[in-house]
């Protein structure tokens, strides 16, 4: 059960669709599977709908509707009814079937990352996928920047509460993050760096390559 | 569900009239009906694309749009959409697949625009009464014409113009805090903030 969720103003970038790649992917994530979030975005698709038709109109080119119906008599494959058949999600179109089977980077004790950033080319934030072994801990660090976080298996604690399977998680330079994994699985998120990681604790240098 | 389907006259009286014209493409590729909505759409998609700066691809814009319209109409649902609604929804995902285009190739994409961005109703078990939808976009509407132009001017520039609640700071020469707090105001009146954060 869903507890932790985007707040109303990243739902509204997204139903605008102004939002990064990474960014829109963890809000479709949590929409999967979070009913009262879907609902909220459909009232937003339908804001945008209804600011749409409260501007102004410009007419299209006196040709434009022939040369549509033309694209559908000359190229019936273009034009063809789209088959609403069971798609991948977008999960497993990035990363395969089990996210746990990933070649994982062992970083420092109980923690493990992939950097997945070059699936999404030309964004400028670090896209990472960061696994804590069931019960182990993180080292204690701050971000300099924004850190948005998706749980996609197990769950973790830390000061904040605790964050379960698709729970979301916006980060800022304020909080000091220790998050501890809990449970029987271990704990894989996904998670968007707007600016480099700073380290409180002493295991800052070792874990320099990962949290870079 | 099954209540709509038992009184087909007045679940009919709950449809608005794009989305009977979108059905009848849907299911007869009714050129008429689909002529009908061009006129009353494309206008407003050639804006869209000419307030997002695009205009040069404004006319392309429009016949892509209108193209998936015309190849998605099958799947649409009224009792899951208003027809506005998921055309507005189709716009968007046309203008981001365009940008993103531009950008880079295909084959660099690992992920499809509608992974990221969905039409609503396609891919989604979930049934909503069209009764809950049609009121939403009634009561936007009555609540945006109690918005003070501040709050309005805001949301347009995000919706409109493509711009993040940063660039609108930085365009109204106002603080960020500022922009972020007429969202929510807004957002408060269109009841989609949280009333409650542990829902």
């Amino acid at each position: 059960m869903t507890r932790h969720h985007p707040d109303s103003l990243s739902l509204m970038e997204y139903s605008a669709g102004n939002l990064s790649e990474p960014h829109a992917l963890c809000i479709r994530l949590h929409l999967d599977q979070c009913p009262h979030c879907r609902s909220r975005v459909d009232t937003l698709n339908s804001l945008g709908a209804v600011m749409m038709d409260q501007q102004p109109k410009v007419s299209v080119s006196d040709t434009s509707f022939e040369q549509l119906l033309a694209r559908i008599d000359e190229a019936p494959q273009t034009s063809q009814p789209v088959v609403n058949s069971p798609r991948l999600s977008p999960l497993q179109k990035l990363l395969g079937d089990d996210i746990n089977d990933l070649p994982w980077k062992r970083q420092l004790g109980d923690v493990s990352v992939l950097d997945i950033s070059e699936k999404f080319p030309g964004q400028e934030e670090r896209v990472v996928l960061q696994k804590l072994v069931a019960g182990g801990k993180a080292p204690a660090h701050t971000h300099r920047g924004t850190e948005t976080t998706i749980v996609l298996q197990g769950a973790f604690s830390d000061s904040k509460g605790v964050f379960n399977q698709w729970d979301f998680v916006v980060l800022t330079d304020q909080d000091v993050h220790k998050p501890v994994a809990i449970g029987h699985e271990d704990c894989i998120t996904l998670s968007i760096l707007s600016a480099p990681l700073k380290l409180t604790g002493t295991f800052g240098r070792l874990l320099n390559p990962f949290l870079r | 569900m099954t209540t709509l389907d038992q009184q087909p006259a007045k679940a009919e009286g709950r449809k608005d009239p794009w989305g009977v014209l979108l059905e009848k493409v849907g299911k007869t590729q009714d050129r008429a009906a689909y002529h009908a909505l061009f006129e009353h759409f494309a206008p407003q998609i050639k804006y869209y694309a000419i307030s997002n700066g695009i205009a040069s691809h404004a006319e392309e814009l429009v016949q892509e749009v209108f193209i998936s319209i015309w190849r998605r109409s099958c799947l649409y649902d009224w009792r899951k959409a208003a027809a506005s609604t998921w055309i507005f929804t189709i716009a968007r995902n046309q203008r981001i697949d365009m940008l993103r285009k531009m950008k880079r190739s295909s084959a660099e994409m690992a992920i499809e625009t509608e992974d990221l961005w969905q039409i609503p109703g396609e891919n989604e078990d979930e049934p909503v009464t069209s009764l809950h939808r049609l009121m939403s976009e009634r009561r936007i509407r009555e609540s945006l014409s109690q918005l003070p132009e501040e709050q309005i001017t805001v949301i347009a520039k995000v919706y409109m113009e493509h711009k993040s609640h940063q660039m609108v700071a930085d365009e109204l020469d106002i603080p960020l805090g500022t922009v972020k707090s007429r969202v929510r105001l807004a957002l408060n009146k269109l009841k989609v903030i949280l009333q409650d954060q542990n829902v």
